[in-house]
């Protein structure tokens, strides 16, 4: 099926300058979304530093397996997703899709290992709000550990869903054939859209998984 | 600047990503370390260079136009100012934090 | 693309296309500029009917308002005007109408976002106008924890959910204008070639971006403390409530600065344009503008001095107030000098623009005196700031956006204003803004505090004042609707240059076209090549105009 030929829209000269002008705007919005998660995560630093033994304490419930697991799932779907970019260059159509599709099932694969550790935080009776219990030894301002790590991991798997979406979307836009080698900007941006979301994941890792150990 | 000029030799992003995942063991194997007040910053710091790899390399920072530098930097940086002023009054303020 | 050159020079965008959908589903940002003006309008007068209430209640030292109607009154007031009105005001009715005209493009960068930002921001209005319809809220614009997570039993989290939304409309402007003015500039128009209208949109968006997503992390947690009881901010649980303020006011301070800025930069164009000279400073003014934006984001503690942070954190941040007030100063200097010696002519834009300065000049002033510790522990939640604030969001951004829709609605519509109607509009506003809210500094010396919905019967006197003055207001507010509104019919038409003016903007048609240009100019000049003499001028493209 040959590509469409494609005109810049009327206010850019080149496919080249909306392409770029593309990747820029998707990089002012990872600003924003860096300093949204980075206000949530002074939020975290403040009360760690002002209760380094709670926060420990508390932090030895969280299910390091499913972490760590999620960590190397996001870090791969990375690679794929920017092998993924490189196909696209070349114009390759299948291998495009192909790990396009590999970067979404990881990003699937992360959602149900998140489900199940949701599950087992549950059964743990460390949910603030629903059924939280302060065990022996712990103390009771430990659940603000807690209710960070909700927040945070929820509004990630928010963002990761939209990722998905995204990723979909492009399959779709890729079976079209609208990318070309000289313009495959929709993807790269949802590349870097990706690449934030992973990001997230870095810094939420040790701040949740590590603080316990 | 051709589009096929911005992209890497594919084993390049291979390497970078075994990188990424060993700079995440050392951060598991450090959290058993007891090192004290020195385990976030650990911790954190290799979370920051494994960021830094993810957006030099991987989101392509390296490539045109170069304001992305701006953008990407300026996120964090401004982060400095709310953490900073922030500690101007929680590092100095009595009865902070509350006891019990 | 042949296509596409013969369709630029086509009819004006008003009448290109006249479906409902041509405007519902538009990504012109001419277009997009009037829709998102009819939402600020209507905004505006729901803050304003709120205000309305305010000053009629408090005519008398116990006024007709149930107490707790009261504070839901004060706090639509503060939330309606803030996010709904001043916020989005200049920025996206002549931001969005005219950055691209003033950099030389055919469109912002990211033209369907700009519509998208639109319905966002309706969006969010639906979910205010749910919380307020539902009963409302009590807690003051501010929303401080404990009382909104705990003990308020307004609809806080509607309303935290419709500021929310209402910061992804903010962003998704401000982000399609950085970009835009960083890459769609006309080949020719370098930086310091850009009309100070365009810097003050920048140095805005850069503030919005940075700024507001602290803003949307603080409700979501407020969200969620409020609706499961939990407690990062309950002091009964190991939360801190300053804890809310600090994130509040690292975002709200900043907002102020929102509200300002592109004041600024549209009474740079006015002063400039009706003193027939070039601007005193250029450089100075744009680093003034940047500089404003960046140490805007290091002095929000101080809306916190009484609240129980360190001394120490306190005095940080009032030296912080005293180094942001420097380059707001520099602006004033700078827009009396390019008076000085200027061939001025008064008409109604240049009233809005001198009655800024004066206005600007007062609420600056009186930051510094809050901004002093000592005497802050006395005036801080009282009349005093009410009248401080007011004098620079009334005085200051009300003023310089009806200076700029006055300047620019012949550019827009293609119709004059009756210039006789809007000059006295312009001084009925100067008049009933000071009858408003100077007695307010007063009041609040004397100790009236804010958020009473009583007051002691020897206060009586100076409220009256202001509440006359406010009715005097509300008249000069109305009559533009009006005889804006009759201008659209049968004002005189207006050709493409009627102030003679040296912008990108005033070289097309009056309303301009679909695609703002037919061939993308030229800049060869800076802004405000103006012969103060004989009344000469360059436009940025170029042409020498008698």
């Amino acid at each position: 099926m040959p590509s469409r030929t494609l005109h810049p829209e009327i206010q850019y000269r080149t496919l080249d300058q909306q392409g770029e002008t593309a990747q820029l705007g998707m990089w002012v919005f990872i600003a924003t979304e860096t300093l949204f998660f980075g206000a949530l995560l002074f939020v975290y630093f403040l009360y760690r530093r002002a209760y380094p033994a709670a926060f420990a304490q508390a932090g030895k419930d969280a299910v390091l397996w499913c972490g760590t697991v999620n960590l190397v799932l996001l870090l791969t779907s990375s690679l794929t997703m920017v092998l993924s970019i490189n196909a696209a260059a070349d114009g390759r159509r299948r291998a495009i899709a192909a790990w396009l599709v590999a970067t979404a099932l990881l990003g699937f694969v992360f959602l149900g290992v998140k489900g199940y550790e949701y599950y087992a935080d549950y059964a743990d009776q460390v949910v603030p709000a629903v059924n939280f219990m302060i065990k022996a030894g712990e103390a009771p301002v430990g659940e603000l550990f807690w209710v960070f790590y909700f927040v945070a991991t929820g509004l990630h798997a928010v963002h990761l869903s939209i990722g998905l979406g995204l990723i979909l979307y492009m399959l779709r836009r890729v079976r079209r054939g609208d990318l070309s080698p000289a313009y495959y900007a929709p993807l790269e941006v949802v590349g870097l859209y990706w690449g934030f979301v992973d990001t997230v994941w870095l810094f939420l890792y040790p701040a949740i998984y590590l603080v316990g150990r | 600047m051709t589009a096929a000029a911005r992209c890497e030799p594919a084993l390049l992003y291979v390497i970078a990503w075994l990188t990424m995942l060993l700079l995440a063991g050392i951060s598991l194997g450090s959290a058993y370390l007891e090192l004290g007040v020195l385990a976030p910053v650990v911790e954190f710091g290799i979370a920051a260079s494994q960021a830094a790899i993810l957006f030099v390399l991987f989101m392509r920072l390296k490539g045109p136009p170069s304001l992305k530098w701006l953008f990407a930097g300026s996120g964090f940086f401004w982060l400095l100012f709310l953490y900073g002023l922030s500690m101007t009054d929680y590092a100095t303020r009595r009865g902070w934090p509350s006891p019990g | 693309m042949a296509t596409v050159a013969a369709d630029l020079e086509t009819p004006s965008f008003l009448t290109s296309e006249n479906t409902l959908s041509s405007w519902l589903l538009t990504r012109d940002h001419k277009r997009i500029a009037l829709l998102f003006f009819a939402s600020i309008t209507v905004f505006f007068f729901v803050g304003g009917f709120a205000a309305t209430l305010i000053r009629l209640h408090l005519a008398m030292p116990i006024g007709f308002l149930q107490p707790s109607i009261y504070n839901r009154m004060f706090t639509m007031h503060g939330v309606v005007m803030v996010w709904f009105f001043l916020i989005p005001s200049i920025p996206a009715t002549l931001g969005n109408f005219l950055l691209p005209l003033m950099i030389g493009a055919h469109d912002l960068a990211f033209p369907r976002l700009n519509l998208a930002s639109w319905y966002v921001f309706n969006l969010s209005g639906l979910v205010l106008l749910y919380a307020l319809i539902m009963g409302g809220v009590d807690t003051g614009w501010t929303f401080y924890t404990p009382f909104s997570t705990l003990y308020s039993n307004g609809y806080v989290l509607a309303a935290a959910m419709a500021v929310f939304i209402n910061g992804f409309s903010t962003i998704m402007t401000a982000l399609n204008f950085v970009v835009t003015t960083h890459r769609l500039r006309a080949p020719g128009m370098t930086w310091y070639r850009l009309p100070l209208f365009v810097w003050a949109i920048y140095s805005t968006s850069i503030v919005m971006l940075l700024a507001t997503p602290v803003l949307a992390m603080t409700v979501l947690i407020l969200a969620v403390d409020h609706v499961l009881g939990v407690g990062l901010f309950d002091p009964g649980r190991g939360g801190d409530p300053l804890l809310y303020q600090h994130l509040f006011w690292f975002y709200s301070h900043p907002a102020v600065y929102i509200m300002i800025l592109p004041a600024m930069g549209v009474v740079s164009e006015l002063v400039t344009c009706y003193a027939r000279k070039t601007v005193f400073g250029y450089t100075g003014m744009t680093l003034a503008l940047m500089a404003i934006a960046v140490i805007s984001f290091f002095v929000w503690g101080h809306h916190m001095f009484t609240a129980g942070i360190s001394i120490y954190s306190a005095v940080v941040f009032s030296l912080m107030t005293f180094f942001v007030a420097v380059p707001s100063a520099i602006k004033v200097f700078n827009w009396t000098v390019t008076l000085h010696k200027g061939s001025i002519s008064f008409d109604a834009p240049m009233i809005y623009a001198l009655g800024f300065v004066l206005l600007f000049t007062v609420g600056g002033l009186t930051g510094l005196i809050v901004a002093t510790l000592a005497l802050d522990v006395h005036l801080q939640d009282t009349y005093f700031i009410i009248a401080h604030f007011h004098y620079i969001m009334v005085g200051g951004t009300v003023s310089a956006f009806f200076g700029g829709l006055h300047y620019w609605w012949p550019k827009i519509t293609g119709r004059f204003y009756p210039e006789m109607w809007a000059r006295f509009a312009a001084i009925l506003t100067f008049t009933g803004f000071n009858l408003t809210f100077f007695p307010q500094f007063i009041l609040g010396y004397l100790g009236m505090p804010r958020r009473y919905y009583a007051y002691p019967p020897e206060w009586q006197p100076w409220n009256v004042l202001s509440s006359a003055g406010a009715s005097i207001l509300a008249v000069a507010y109305v009559l533009p609707l009006g005889y804006l509104g009759w201008s659209l019919i049968w004002g005189r038409r207006a050709g493409p240059n009627p102030w003679h003016a040296t912008g990108l903007e005033w070289q097309v048609s009056s309303p301009p076209p679909q695609y703002n240009f037919a061939r993308t100019p030229t800049v060869t000049i800076g802004p405000y090549a103006y012969n103060t003499e004989d009344g000469s001028y360059t436009a940025q493209d170029g042409t020498v105009h008698a």
